[in-house]
């Protein structure tokens, strides 16, 4: 607590002497950290947490003090082999051999271990202490002569016992004896030897012949080594320099120069007593340079240690050199050291010793400067030109053009290169590859593989001849006007670039989001850019930099449309699939985005305009502008709703076209056809057999005989591309579905139920163009089908069955009013039967068809299972009048002159099905146990 | 009044005033039944139960967090439904005016929800473009189906017996038939801010922005009639048919009611009609049963029940 503090307390009112007014709340050092991680062992562990463990770990209890015992094998008396009794045997003959025991001999483990850490013996903290006690120091140092021997003997015996350090009683026990050199005692000549090194002399053992004779006799200890005691640097100064020397002592020179001078100059006039010393105030500071031995460096001795800051080396307001003026600290001092001692000796001549311009000499190793320190020049600012304005902007543009200015410098040398993009210079750059074939390296075996190679042959070829067709129909651009492909062509210097897009980006840009639409100007150039990069064939831009508009900011305004050009285009693909864009992309001809619609519904509605969704918006738009609602406005499609909605609103789910289209692309066989479908199908001449029938049986044929099939898309053909023959064969040539099978050879009975069925499928899916009918119809009895009595469907192969189908029109209803027809058209079939080319019935009847009536003809069950079919097809399409496409296998005379009798079966008596009995009763060509009831 | 003699006058006088909502009134409908009551949701996020017969109000529903937009009432009148800014629809419970399940799942607020006639299955059209249909007799969180056929935002819905009619933003009527299992979609070229179908469910009233109330054959898409002379711009409003569908009543955003002749399509008088709120109509909606009485909701904060002098 300092003085003033402590005045300052006491001003307070404050105790100084209080403990709490000392209290210090200094914290000095790293406080030491937690002993959390130390384990306090004492410290309470409940029972349960007690664990008794070893030495090893082991949870073994061992030892009274360790928490228990054990004994034998695993407390158990005896070993693992057992418990043998152990068998007396006499000491008596070993008697002799025994050892006295030691206490060590009946420890255990533990005991030995304690009694290990007990036996720490000395103290490592301990110093050494070579020079005795204290005593004997200052005995040796002569303080005895102080106290008489007596005194010194009491007030030793007195003191407590003197405490060698651990290496001084090592020391001693080993011989040593205070005052003594450590080493093997030496003899006489090697103590001399010895002494002789020492650079002692004084201590040179001197002693008569005898005494020689006698000392030789002996061995000597050594003599002691002085320990060598380096000093504490507790000053400033550097290293190896010693207060009192001056520069030129202090490297060993002028040492004999200064050697007259061992006493400092004084001042003259006034003389010293004997008994004086020479005081500071009486040296002679006027002592100018003259002679060698003019200074003495006394008065500055006690300088250098404490006030450095009294050398002041130059300052700014001096005068010239050797202008004596009153003025006092004023002269410049460079400094110059000794280590370039041959300068200062050229300069100042040794002996000269120079002064200030106020008299006081200069400091030893000092010279004084001849020329004066430079002044601080400043220079008038430069003029500013009149109308001058600050422009950040124009350095950095001087900068640009000075750095291409240098680089083109530098390239002058070589041959002319001009300016490059970074990405016009990467390119340039050989490749590894490039690199490594070039040296003639293999090449690694990883080649990059373009993605074309993971695709099929097919897929290939598809995209080639997509690409193709896009070539033809997008504008080709002249390959003057394509960019060369390393990057952008050299831009001439100064010139305006026009970034090149690739038409198509550009198009899509065109039509896609205009990103300047809140700057309408900047909008209408970057359309202009747009439809001039869209269109190759125009020349020149359209318009030109802004007025006041560089050709840089220019060229920048111009790629900055052809980036947005390029991130602002629609999306495509897949993509644009996801996400609904207000305008449509046309990305080519053969592909179309949006859900895939079907084409039958496009058919059905919109007759007009099913090719594109975005020309169906315009009529869409006019017809509302026009109030023509209705047909145009209109849009219907297949959706299905959740089974559960349907069950919460007490409908029954219906038969969505949209699984039924998609069961058409896996089976050709499609019974429950929509209206469309048939639309479509009657649309088809009567010449032809309709898609769905001669798609099974004669394959690829019905692909080629069909050249309006190609026209409009069904879930079929996705995905092929506009070929449609492509793939026909694998798409085609499918195992049909296993009713298909069971419709033809399924006994009767079970013939009706699935007419049954057939029929809640179709009506389950009405007519579209009969909206009206919104109730469903009644649910119809769900009758399981008996197992047919002599199905002969399992003698089928069916892998290579191909059924045909006859519809029914010309039957059930029809039959009366259109039998004329009908039968015109069943011989017309049958004219063309032989000409078909894969009618399988003909193989499978020869083959495996059992013949379960021997007096019909082959021909005879054909047209009879025809009729069959016929007459099935009939009830699904009973709504509609298209006699024309079902125009296959007529019923033959014989069938037709068979006598109609109605004939009821169990379970089918509804109304529908009933007639659909009553016709197809008769004709069937196999017996069933009713006809024989 | 005999219908023979003519379409039903309008009522035009008003009964009460319910206006115990702070802000604009966006939906107000009738209970089911006999519709002794009146449901009116608002921007104040409360539900509101009235009384039109007095004038009172007896419950007031808070749970939103939102302004409400759409109410449907179950076909027993013991649970109503609403919606609105809080993309939650919420099931209440009448009687105890607690919420008994609140049904996230939209996108965005959801602008009208609709129960199908035996409240089973709640339909709720919203911002995100869809229109959900959740099951209410089961616990499930996700809805039985998604429609999101719509290209913007769905502002009315119709749950018939069979079918749901959505009106969307894009200018679009969607007739999902279940059990067609179709699509139909009719273009009316402007947002869609009400349909309502008829009883025979052969028409449809549809609302469009362009200030035009169309009549729409629901079976072919064909317009039967086309209602104008109001003024709809901007808001959402609704039109429905009055009182055995011999008119078509529709609020305006000047806060008239229109009339219009279903047949022939003119306004009926007073033309222009006064005007009887202070701003917009939000909704209407004639009463169910009751020949002589409708109720309309403004955005000026009132519910007005407007009956024809007996």
């Amino acid at each position: 607590m300092t003085s003033r503090l402590k005045r300052k307390l006491n001003d307070l009112g404050v105790d100084t002497a209080s403990s709490k007014a000392n209290e210090s709340f200094c914290l000095i050092g790293t406080p030491l950290p937690p002993l959390e991680k130390s384990k306090d062992t004492g410290e309470f562990v409940p029972l349960w947490k007690q664990d008794v463990r070893d030495e090893k770990g082991r949870k073994r209890l061992h030892g009274a003090f360790t928490g228990g015992f054990s004994a034998g094998y695993f407390n158990s008396v005896g070993s693992k082999e057992g418990w043998t009794p152990a068998t007396f045997v006499s000491s008596r003959s070993e008697r002799a051999k025994k050892k006295a025991a030691r206490p060590e001999d009946f420890m255990d483990e533990e005991d030995l271990a304690e009694l290990r850490e007990s036996r720490k013996l000395v103290d490592e903290h301990e110093e050494m202490d070579f020079g005795g006690t204290a005593a004997e120091k200052r005995k040796q140092a002569g303080e005895a002569d102080e106290q008489d021997p007596i005194t010194a003997a009491l007030a030793a015996s007195l003191a407590p016992a003197p405490t060698d350090s651990v290496g001084a009683r090592i020391l001693k026990k080993m011989g040593w004896r205070v005052g003594q050199g450590i080493g093997p005692r030496l003899t006489y000549a090697q103590r001399k030897a010895q002494d002789a090194g020492i650079m002692d002399p004084s201590k040179e053992v001197e002693g008569d012949e005898e005494d020689l004779e006698e000392a030789k006799k002996h061995t000597y200890p050594r003599r002691d080594t002085p320990v060598l005691i380096a000093r504490r640097k507790d000053n400033f100064h550097g290293l190896g320099y010693s207060p009192g020397l001056g520069l030129n002592e202090s490297v060993g020179h002028g040492a004999g120069g200064d050697m007259g001078r061992s006493r400092p100059q004084i001042s003259a006039g006034f003389g010293l007593g004997a008994l004086n010393d020479a005081d500071e105030d009486d040296i002679d500071v006027y002592d100018g340079g003259i002679g060698p031995s003019a200074r003495s460096r006394v008065a500055y001795d006690n300088l250098l240690g404490e006030d450095d800051h009294h050398i002041s080396i130059g300052s700014r307001n001096s005068t010239r050199l050797g202008a004596r003026g009153p003025v006092s600290v004023c002269a410049v001092i460079p400094i110059c050291f000794s280590s370039n001692r041959h300068a200062f000796d050229k300069r100042v001549p040794p002996g000269i010793t120079q002064t200030f311009n106020d008299g006081t000499p200069v400091l030893k190793g000092f010279v004084l400067s001849d020329k004066p320190v430079s002044e601080d020049r400043w220079f008038p600012l430069p003029d500013v030109p009149p109308g001058w304005q600050p422009n950040s902007k124009r350095v950095w543009e001087q900068g640009k053009n000075k750095e291409n200015e240098g680089a083109t410098a530098d390239r002058m040398s070589g041959p002319r290169q001009p300016a490059q993009s970074h990405a016009a210079w990467k390119a340039s750059q050989l490749s590894a590859d490039e690199r490594g074939t070039m040296l003639g390296e293999a090449p690694l075996p990883a080649k990059t593989r373009s993605i074309f190679e993971f695709l099929s042959q097919k897929d290939r070829d598809r995209l080639q001849a997509f690409r193709a067709t896009r070539s033809e129909g997008a504008p080709q651009p002249s390959p003057a006007a394509r960019p060369p492909s390393p990057g952008p062509p050299p831009p001439a210097p100064g010139g305006v670039q026009i970034p090149r897009l690739h038409p198509s980006v550009a198009k899509a840009a065109l039509t896609g989001f205009q990103p300047f639409t809140a700057d309408p100007l900047k909008q209408s150039r970057y359309t202009t850019f747009l439809a001039f990069q869209a269109d190759a064939s125009s020349e020149g831009l359209g318009f030109g930099p802004l007025p006041g508009q560089s050709t840089e900011e220019f060229n920048k305004e111009l790629q900055d449309y052809a980036k947005s050009a390029t991130v602002f285009k629609p999306l495509s693909g897949a993509m644009a699939d996801r996400f609904r864009t207000g305008a449509v992309v046309e990305l080519g001809p053969n592909v179309v985005e949006g859900l895939h619609q079907p084409t039958s519904y496009t058919d059905s509605t919109d007759p007009d305009s099913e090719t594109k969704e975005e020309k169906e918006e315009d009529p869409k738009l006019s017809a509302v502008r026009m109030g023509m609602f209705g047909r145009l406005t209109r849009e219907t499609v297949p959706w299905q709703p959740a089974r559960l909605l349907c069950k919460r609103f007490g409908v029954k789910e219906p038969e969505v076209d949209t699984t039924a289209q998609a069961g058409a692309a896996s089976s050709d066989f499609e019974f429950a056809t929509t209206e469309a479908q048939a639309k479509r199908d009657a649309g088809v001449p009567a010449g032809p057999a309709p898609a769905m029938i001669t798609a099974g049986t004669e394959g690829g044929d019905a692909v080629v005989e069909e050249p309006k099939n190609k026209g409009p898309r069904n879930l079929a053909t996705v995905g092929l591309g506009e070929d449609e023959t492509q793939g026909t064969d694998t798409l085609t040539y499918q195992r049909p579905a296993m009713d298909v099978f069971k419709a033809i050879f399924a006994s009767d009975d079970e013939d009706s139920d699935d007419e049954g069925e057939g029929e809640e499928e179709n009506e389950s899916t009405p007519p579209l163009a009969l909206p009206d009918v919104l109730m469903p119809p009644p649910p119809n009895p769900v009758v399981t089908p008996a197992p047919p009595p002599n199905a002969p469907a399992e003698k089928i192969d069916l892998a290579t069955f191909k059924p045909t189908f006859v519809p029914r029109s010309e039957r059930v209803s029809g039959k009366d009013k259109a039998s004329e027809k009908s039968k015109e058209k069943k011989r017309d079939k049958e004219k063309k039967r032989p000409k078909a080319a894969l009618m399988s019935f003909d193989v499978e009847d020869d083959g495996s068809m059992p013949s379960f009536d021997p007096t019909s003809t082959h021909k005879e069950k054909k047209h009879r299972d025809g009729e069959r079919k016929k007459k099935r097809r009939k009830e699904k399409q009973d709504d509609e009048e298209d006699d024309s496409m079902w125009v296959e296998k007529p019923a033959p005379e014989v069938v037709k002159s068979l006598p109609v009798a109605a004939v009821p079966v169990d379970g089918n008596e509804g109304g529908v099905d009933g007639t659909g009995m009553d016709a197809a009763g008769p004709q069937r060509g196999r017996k069933r146990a009713i006809d024989f009831m | 009044m005999a219908p023979s003699r003519g379409p039903a006058a309008t009522p035009r006088t008003l009964h009460k005033t319910l206006a115990n909502h702070k802000g604009p009134v966006h939906v107000a409908r009738y209970a089911k039944g006999t519709a002794k009551y009146v449901l009116s949701g608002g921007q104040d996020r409360t539900v509101k139960l009235w009384n039109p017969e007095l004038g009172t109000e007896i419950k007031s529903y808070a749970a939103h967090g939102y302004e409400v937009l759409s109410l449907t009432v179950a076909h027993d009148n013991s649970r109503f439904a609403s919606c609105g800014g809080d993309r939650q629809v919420f099931l209440w419970d009448v009687v105890t005016g607690q919420t008994i399940r609140r049904i996230p799942g939209h996108m965005g607020k959801i602008f009208t929800v609709e129960f199908n006639e035996d409240a089973s299955v709640l339909a709720s059209g919203s911002y995100d473009s869809t229109v959900r249909l959740w099951d209410l007799k089961s616990q499930n969180r996700q809805p039985i189906q998604v429609l999101d056929e719509a290209r913007d935002a769905v502002q009315a819905l119709h749950v018939g017996g069979s079918y749901i009619v959505t009106g969307s933003v894009d200018g679009h009527v969607r007739t999902y038939d279940l059990r067609m299992g179709e699509l139909r979609t009719d273009f009316l070229g402007h947002p869609v801010t009400a349909i309502v179908p008829s009883q025979d469910n052969q028409t449809y009233l549809a609302t469009t922005l362009d200030a035009h109330i169309r009549l729409m054959d629901m079976s072919t898409g064909k317009m039967l009639n086309d209602f104008q002379g109001h003024t709809s711009t901007s808001y959402r409003i609704r039109s429905c048919f009055g009182h055995g569908e011999s008119t078509v009543v529709c609020g305006d955003e000047n806060g008239s009611v229109w009339a219009w002749d279903l047949v022939d399509a003119a306004p009926l008088q007073p033309n222009p009609p006064p005007k009887v709120h202070e701003r917009v109509i939000t909704w209407i909606e004639q009463h169910p049963v009751e020949a002589g009485e409708l109720i309309t909701a403004s955005a000026d904060g009132t519910v007005k029940v407007w009956r024809t002098p007996s």
